[in-house]
């Protein structure tokens, strides 16, 4: 029988104790007054700083540690705080301490591919975080204007409306909004999925999925659907399910903002998806009310906008000079050697409206916050238009900045295309009696709408969106039935992938297709035509 | 206890008023003697703070009980809280003074655990410590704690600080949990 000799456990004793103060220990105590609905009231702890994390060493949680609370109001004779966890376990007169330390989370590479609660302790099972960490605030202020630069990179996610009309660049806060069962989360999950292209570049998009108030499994599915499709090896997933106490849903946004943050300021790039900030609004609301805060509109408190604004100003993009990003404000000090410039920080809100109505209080609050929205739309999406997106109400406020050159280009016709289709949409029934031109421009919106159409988890690379783009504004697809584009779309992206792959890389790459190999596209995209229209022809025959 | 605003307010302003008066220390004899008196019976404390009982019977029993050992301040004090109907809170008032006092007079109540009891000689060293540090006077309170298990807690204001044997070995528990994650 092997056994571990008696010396090699002193010796290892004695290390683990090398570091260990016999001095007494100071902290500072109240006592809890009153105690209920995740909250409690304290007598005491008269040096608190608002913020603070608190222990209460007397009441632990299911796993035998102590509870953990933040102290959110600061009164003349009691402190209010919330509570991590369930309040059953706490009493009357239990003992509250101090740890003197702000609320915060361990980041670092190793949060890569799992899924954390708010506070940063791992929920997946896949045992403690691993590699370098460091602790950072999860309130944290954002950066000054001259440590920002207008955005210039651009996020591609893979879906062709949103790419090529709502264009995002990396700094950008870009709000998906619509009702429930619109397809918000897909969207977001798509956008993550594609970022599996930047990963072999220079600037790998690095993503943060915060789940606040969703249930427990939609996040396992989105997990599921994350690994399935390789994201989860560079995406951290946050997840505050419905069923965690209010405090743990209120600061889930701001701990993937700091987990952003950590990316950001050592000159990498994150893309943070909060799922949704409504949710985290009501709980939010729920906090405040029970602190007895004065209600406001909806009963939200007073603070409600800046709950959101001062979240969503942590993204951005930071200037590429190294020596001015150096000098920061507010920069915590475990990462002060390691800042550097050029990195960014992308923000997708989300919010859920009810019925349409994006004049409610959270809605209208965060669309004023963000630099521009993706609108969807619940009759959109029950005609059969997926991702149901909006594209009259969706803007992109500056995202055409960061657009590839090609894309801007072709984009441009597609805008007008679609505005002058929705303009004469309303004709469409007269049919044949209406003239050749309007006639010619219904049938191109009817096309243009019909390509836009995307599966879930299929986003396409920037390449293909532009050949696709390509094809459409030289009016190729006119020749099709409606019900023919998909099929089209997939016999040409599969013949171009295949016969013109080096071509094809090098447009991924410059971002501007040469007239030479536009028109190899078209000849391409002719031949599939035909041969399309010629198999149609035949079944028709056959069945005549 | 848990004192209300209410009954800080009425004791800084008793306590403003005794200092005008040059009367403290005989006022401070008043509220300790109303603060035993209420110590020593629980019946006086429902009786005042009864909803049922009228308010002229409240201040008849308080005129019988104390009427002729207080100062007139006192008087007037008990007399102004039963015709506002916060007599309810006298118990909450006489704590409040007494810190109040405290203050006033520069002393600090200190709570001191220990796991076994001390000698005469440690507590005087432990009291000029104390004072030394505090620079106030300082009155302590000295109970004993087996749960400690060793070494002292000492508990000033908010602020502890703890020499325990037991909040040491939760300390180690702490360190070698830590490390064994890592």
């Amino acid at each position: 029988m092997s056994q571990v000799r008696p010396d090699e456990v002193t010796a290892i004793l004695r290390k683990q104790l090398s570091g260990f103060e016999s001095e007494a220990d100071v902290y500072d105590v109240g006592t809890v007054l009153q105690v209920g609905d995740g909250i409690a009231r304290v007598y005491g702890l008269s040096k608190v700083q608002a913020g603070e994390l608190v222990e209460l060493p007397e009441s632990k949680d299911e796993e035998g540690n102590p509870m953990r609370g933040m102290v959110l109001n600061l009164e003349e004779d009691n402190v209010g705080i919330v509570l991590f966890g369930s309040t059953s376990p706490v009493e009357e007169g239990d003992t509250v301490r101090r740890t003197r330390e702000i609320a915060s989370i361990n980041v670092g590479d190793g949060l890569l591919g799992r899924v954390i609660d708010p506070l940063g302790r791992p929920v997946d099972g896949k045992g403690p975080i691993t590699g370098d960490t460091m602790r950072l605030p999860l309130e944290r202020k954002a950066p000054g204007v001259i440590y920002r630069e207008p955005v210039k990179q651009p996020v591609q996610t893979g879906i062709k409306a949103i790419d090529t009309l709502i264009p995002i660049g990396r700094g950008q806060r870009e709000l998906i909004i619509g009702d429930r069962q619109t397809g918000k989360t897909s969207v977001a999950v798509d956008t993550i999925i594609n970022q599996k292209r930047t990963q072999d570049t220079d600037h790998p998009v690095f993503c943060i999925y915060v789940a606040v108030g969703q249930k427990g499994s939609t996040v396992a599915g989105i997990a599921n659907a994350l690994e399935q499709h390789g994201a989860m090896d560079y995406t951290v997933i946050v997840s505050a399910p419905a069923s965690v106490a209010a405090p743990m849903r209120f600061i889930a946004p701001y701990a993937g903002a700091a987990i952003g943050e950590y990316f950001r300021d050592t000159g990498q790039h994150a893309l943070v998806v909060y799922d949704d900030l409504s949710k985290q609004a009501v709980a939010y609301r729920e906090l405040s009310l029970l602190l007895k805060r004065p209600p406001g509109r909806e009963a939200y408190p007073g603070d409600v906008f800046y709950l959101h604004s001062r979240l969503l100003e942590r993204a951005a993009k930071i200037i590429g000079d190294d020596e001015v990003a150096q000098q920061m404000n507010n920069v915590p000090e475990q990462l002060q050697p390691a800042l550097k410039g050029g990195g960014s920080m992308t923000a997708l809100p989300i919010v859920e409206t009810q019925a349409g109505d994006v004049s409610a209080y959270i809605p209208t609050n965060v669309i004023s916050i963000t630099d521009g929205q993706i609108f969807l739309d619940t009759d959109l999406f029950n005609s059969g238009v997926k991702p149901a997106i909006d594209v009259g109400t969706s803007v992109s406020r500056v995202g055409g900045a960061a657009q590839v050159k090609s894309m801007k280009k072709l984009a441009g016709t597609m805008k007008l295309d679609l505005a002058q289709y929705r303009e004469l949409e309303a004709f469409a029934k007269f049919g044949s009696d209406l003239d050749p031109t309007t006639q010619r421009q219904l049938k191109r919106g009817e096309r243009t709408v019909e390509l836009l159409k995307q599966d879930i988890y299929q986003p396409l690379s920037v390449q293909e969106q532009i050949a696709l783009l390509k094809i459409n504004s030289e009016g190729l697809l006119d020749e099709l039935k409606v019900n023919q584009i998909e099929e089209f779309e997939q016999n040409f992206l599969e013949m171009v992938n295949a016969k013109y792959d080096d071509e094809m890389e090098q447009l991924g790459e410059s971002g501007t297709l040469s007239d030479e190999f536009g028109e190899k596209l078209m000849d391409a995209a002719r031949s599939v035509i035909d041969q399309m229209l010629a198999t149609a022809e035949q079944e028709e025959a056959q069945e005549a | 206890m848990f004192i209300t605003k209410a009954a800080r307010r009425y004791a800084s302003a008793v306590l403003e008023l005794a200092a005008e008066r040059d009367e403290v220390q005989e006022i401070l004899g008043d509220i300790q003697l109303i603060k035993n008196t209420l110590d020593g019976s629980n019946e006086l404390l429902v009786f005042l703070r009864s909803p049922v009982i009228k308010y002229d019977d409240k201040a008849g029993a308080l005129k019988m009980l104390f009427g002729d050992k207080v100062q007139e301040l006192t008087r007037l004090l008990l007399d102004q809280l039963v015709r506002k109907g916060r007599i309810q809170i006298l118990d909450q008032i006489v704590e409040a003074f007494l810190k109040k006092y405290n203050e006033y007079a520069g002393i600090i109540e200190i709570d001191v655990y220990t796991a076994r009891q001390i000698k005469e000689t440690q507590r005087k060293a432990l009291q000029e410590a104390l004072e030394s540090k505090t620079g106030k006077k300082v009155q302590m309170q000295i109970k004993l704690d087996e749960s400690l298990k060793g070494g002292m807690t000492v508990r000033i204001e908010d602020t502890v600080i703890d020499g325990s044997v037991k909040h040491k070995l939760e300390q180690l528990e702490e360190m070698f949990l830590a490390g064994a994650v890592e």
